[in-house]
C-alpha cells in the first residue's frame, strides 16, 4: 500500500460523526482496493503518483472566494479551502428549498441514507471522499417546488491545501432547480469533490460543473445522478486541465421516460491533463440520453475521455447518443478517447462517434484572407468549435460569463 | 494599383500560371475569362497567399507594395479582397463576430479607430440590407447552412464592410439565379467609386452585362492570350473557347 494511502486511511479512521456508519463501509472497501496505477484500466492514461509526491496540509480557511458570476443572482454556498464560509453564503432560501451543512450533523434520515448511494463504489477517490469529506452541503427541494434562483456552490483552493467536500441533493417529485458547482484554483493543492443528485419522478435539474482548476492543482471528483421516472437532467461540464484533473460522471436512468443531456467542453494547455470518465446506465425502457464532448488540446496537454453506455436487458426503446469531437492544436498534445457500449436490449438506438482533427486549414485561410491574424483566426475557430455548446446553455449569465474566459484561454494557448 | 509581372505559379509541382502579366489601374474593372483549368482560381489564390500555391517567378504588387512577401492577413489589410468561389462554412463563429474582428483588423492597419459596437451594428445592418440578406444572418454561423446564392451575397456584404482597394471576384456569378445575380452585381457596382479596382473572374459573359468591364482578358494555359474591350466577352460567348486551340497550347495539361 502506498504511504499516502496508509496515512489517509489512518486519518479517516479518526473521523467520527453522523456519517460514520457509511464511512466505515467505504473505508473497508478502500483497504481492499489497490492504489491505481497505469495497469488499472480506469487510470490507464492518468498517473496519480504526483499525489504521493506532494505534501499537503489541512489548513484553516484563508484564501479568496471563487470568482463572482455577474448577473447570476444566485443562492450562494461558499467554500474556501474546503471550509464553509457562512459570511459569504446566502442565509435565506425560498420556500421549498432547504440547505444545511454536512458539518452541522445529521439533518434527516434521507441524507444519511443517500450518502454514497448514487455514487458507485468503483471510484477510488470517491471512497476517499466518503471517508474524509466532513464539509459540504445537503440540498433538499420539496416536491412541486420550482426554485427559480440558481444555487451556486463556489469552491476555491489555495496553495498547499488538502480538502474533501461532498454535495448531496434531493429534488422532490416535479421539483425543478439549477445548480452550479464552481471550482477554482491554480496553485498546488489537492481536493476531492463529489456530488450526488437524486431526482424524484418528473423532477428537472439544470446542472453545471465548472471544473476550472488549472495549472498545478490536483482535483479529483465526480457527479452522480439518479433519475426516477420522467426525470430530466441537463448537465454541462467545463473542464480546464491541471497537473491532474479527473471527473467521474454517472447518470443512472432508473425510471422509464427519463431524459439526460450532458455537454462537455474541455480546454487544455501546457502540460495539463483532464480525464473524464462518464457512465450512462439505462436500467429501464424508453429513456433518452445524449452526450456531446468537445475537447481542445494545445501544447503538451493530455485529454482522456472514456464514455460508457450500458443498456440493461429490459431497457427497450432507448435512444442513446455519444459524440466526442477533439481538436488538436499541437503535435505534442495527446488525446485518448474510448467509447464503451454494452447493450443487452435488442430494440434500442445507440450511436457513438469520436473524431480527432486539426484546425480546418480552409477556414483558416478564409478568415486570414479577411485580415485576421493567424492567432485571431485560430482563436475564433477554436472558440467556434466549443461555442456551439456554450450557446446551448440555458443559463445566460453562466454562458455570458464563460465566453470571454474561454476566449482568454485560447488566446494564451501555444499553437504549433 | 495591381501590377503583375511575369508571374509563374506552381501547384503540387505543376506549373499552372506561366508568365502572366497584368496591370490594373485605380478605378478599372478587368475581367478574366477562360476555360476550365486555365488557372483563373490559381491566380486568385496565389495573389491572396493561400498555402500550396507557390510563386516560382515574377512579381505582384498592390500600390507598389510587394504582395508576395506578405502574410495572408497583411495582403488583406493592404487592401486585397477575394470573394470566394466556394465560401467556407464555419459553424460556431457568428457572422457578426467574424465581421467585427475583420473590420477592426482593417481599421487598425489603416490607422483608423475601431468602430464602437453601435456604429458597427449600424454599418453591418446597412450592408446586410444592401445585399438583401435578412438581419438574422448576422447572428448565424459564418455561411452555415446558407444557400449558394446567400453565400455569394455574404461575400459581397463582407466586401462592402471591409472597403478593399482591389477586389477579386472569383466566379461570383456561378450558381446564381437572375435575381441573385442582379443583387450581387448591384452590390459590386455600388462599390465602384473611381478608385477601387476590380478583377472579375468568370466563365460567362452574363455577369459582364451587369458589371461593365474596362478590359477583358482571356486566360489559357496560365497566361493571358488575348486582351480587349468588353466586345471580347461577347465574342467569346458566341464562339466559345475552342478558337483558342489555334494558340500554342497543350490542352488538358493544366488544372485549376
Amino acid at each position: 500500500m502506498s504511504s499516502w494511502l496508509a496515512d489517509t486511511i489512518e486519518r479517516a479512521e479518526e473521523v467520527n460523526d453522523w456519517l460514520s456508519p457509511k464511512r466505515k463501509k467505504s473505508l473497508s472497501l478502500l483497504k481492499d482496493t489497490r492504489w491505481p496505477t497505469r495497469k488499472t484500466e480506469a487510470w490507464r492514461y492518468t498517473p496519480v503518483n504526483n499525489i504521493e509526491r506532494a505534501r499537503f496540509n489541512v489548513v484553516e480557511s484563508q484564501g479568496a472566494p471563487a470568482t463572482d458570476i455577474p448577473h447570476l443572482n444566485a443562492i450562494d454556498i461558499v467554500f474556501i479551502d474546503g471550509i464553509y464560509n457562512a459570511e459569504l453564503s446566502s442565509k435565506h432560501f425560498p420556500e421549498g428549498l432547504t440547505i444545511t451543512q454536512l458539518s452541522e450533523g445529521n439533518s434527516s434520515s434521507w441524507a444519511l441514507d443517500s450518502f454514497s448511494k448514487t455514487k458507485p463504489e468503483r471510484h477510488f477517490f470517491g471512497l476517499i471522499n466518503d471517508a474524509l469529506a466532513t464539509q459540504g452541503c445537503i440540498i433538499d427541494i420539496a416536491a412541486d417546488a420550482t426554485i427559480e434562483q440558481p444555487i451556486r456552490i463556489a469552491q476555491s483552493f489555495k496553495q498547499g491545501t488538502q480538502t474533501h467536500t461532498r454535495i448531496l441533493m434531493r429534488l422532490g417529485e416535479r421539483a425543478s432547480a439549477c445548480v452550479i458547482e464552481q471550482l477554482e484554483g491554480d496553485e498546488l493543492c489537492f481536493n476531492t469533490s463529489f456530488a450526488e443528485y437524486q431526482l424524484a419522478a418528473s423532477a428537472k435539474l439544470e446542472h453545471y460543473r465548472l471544473a476550472m482548476q488549472c495549472a498545478d492543482a490536483i482535483s479529483l471528483g465526480g457527479c452522480h445522478f439518479h433519475l426516477a421516472e420522467k426525470a430530466k437532467l441537463n448537465s454541462n461540464l467545463i473542464g480546464f486541465g491541471s497537473q491532474l484533473s479527473r471527473v467521474d460522471y454517472d447518470i443512472i436512468h432508473a425510471g422509464q421516460f427519463t431524459d439526460s443531456k450532458f455537454n462537455v467542453i474541455y480546454l487544455l494547455d501546457g502540460k495539463e491533463l483532464f480525464d473524464l470518465h462518464s457512465a450512462i446506465e439505462h436500467t429501464q425502457p424508453n429513456g433518452k440520453s445524449e452526450q456531446n464532448i468537445r475537447c481542445i488540446v494545445a501544447d503538451h496537454s493530455n485529454a482522456i475521455f472514456n464514455g460508457r453506455i450500458h443498456i440493461h436487458r429490459d431497457a427497450q426503446k432507448i435512444l442513446a447518443e455519444m459524440n466526442n469531437r477533439n481538436l488538436l492544436m499541437s503535435e505534442n498534445a495527446q488525446i485518448n478517447t474510448k467509447p464503451e457500449l454494452e447493450i443487452y436490449a435488442d430494440d434500442v438506438r445507440c450511436a457513438h462517434g469520436a473524431t480527432i482533427a486539426e484546425i480546418d486549414k480552409e477556414a483558416m485561410f478564409y478568415l486570414q484572407s479577411r485580415g485576421l491574424s493567424r492567432n485571431e483566426a485560430q482563436v475564433l475557430l477554436s472558440f467556434g468549435f466549443i461555442n456551439e455548446l456554450v450557446d446551448l446553455m440555458n443559463n445566460q449569465a453562466v454562458a455570458q460569463w464563460l465566453r470571454p474566459i474561454l476566449k482568454q484561454r485560447f488566446a494564451a494557448m501555444e499553437v504549433s | 494599383m495591381l501590377k503583375i509581372t511575369d508571374l509563374q505559379v506552381k501547384v503540387a509541382d505543376k506549373d499552372i500560371i506561366n508568365g502572366l502579366n497584368l496591370h490594373i489601374k485605380p478605378g478599372e474593372v478587368h475581367a478574366i475569362m477562360g476555360p476550365n483549368g486555365a488557372g483563373k482560381s490559381t491566380l486568385s489564390y496565389a495573389l491572396t497567399g493561400r498555402d500550396g500555391y507557390q510563386v516560382t517567378r515574377g512579381s505582384a504588387s498592390l500600390d507598389d507594395q510587394d504582395l508576395l512577401d506578405m502574410e495572408i492577413d497583411q495582403r488583406a489589410t493592404a487592401g486585397l479582397f477575394l470573394a470566394f468561389q466556394y465560401p467556407v462554412e464555419i459553424p460556431g463563429v457568428s457572422n457578426m463576430e467574424f465581421l467585427k474582428v475583420a473590420v477592426d483588423a482593417q481599421r487598425l492597419a489603416r490607422g483608423a479607430t475601431k468602430y464602437s459596437a453601435s456604429e458597427f451594428l449600424k454599418l453591418a445592418k446597412a450592408a446586410c440590407k444592401q445585399v438583401n440578406l435578412p438581419l438574422s444572418f448576422l447572428k448565424r454561423g459564418v455561411n452555415e447552412g446558407f444557400s449558394g446564392g446567400e453565400k455569394k451575397r455574404n461575400e459581397i456584404m463582407q466586401m462592402i464592410m471591409l472597403e478593399p482597394k482591389l477586389c477579386i471576384l472569383d466566379e461570383s456569378d456561378s450558381g446564381l439565379d437572375i435575381d441573385a445575380l442582379k443583387i450581387v452585381a448591384d452590390g459590386i457596382n455600388s462599390q465602384r467609386d473611381g478608385k477601387r479596382s476590380f478583377l472579375v473572374i468568370t466563365h460567362y459573359q452574363r455577369l459582364l452585362d451587369y458589371i461593365k468591364p474596362d478590359y477583358v482578358h482571356v486566360l489559357a494555359d496560365g497566361k493571358i492570350v488575348k486582351s480587349g474591350g468588353p466586345e471580347l466577352a461577347l465574342e467569346l460567348e458566341a464562339q466559345g473557347y475552342s478558337w483558342l486551340e489555334s494558340y500554342d497550347r497543350n490542352a488538358g495539361d493544366a488544372s485549376e
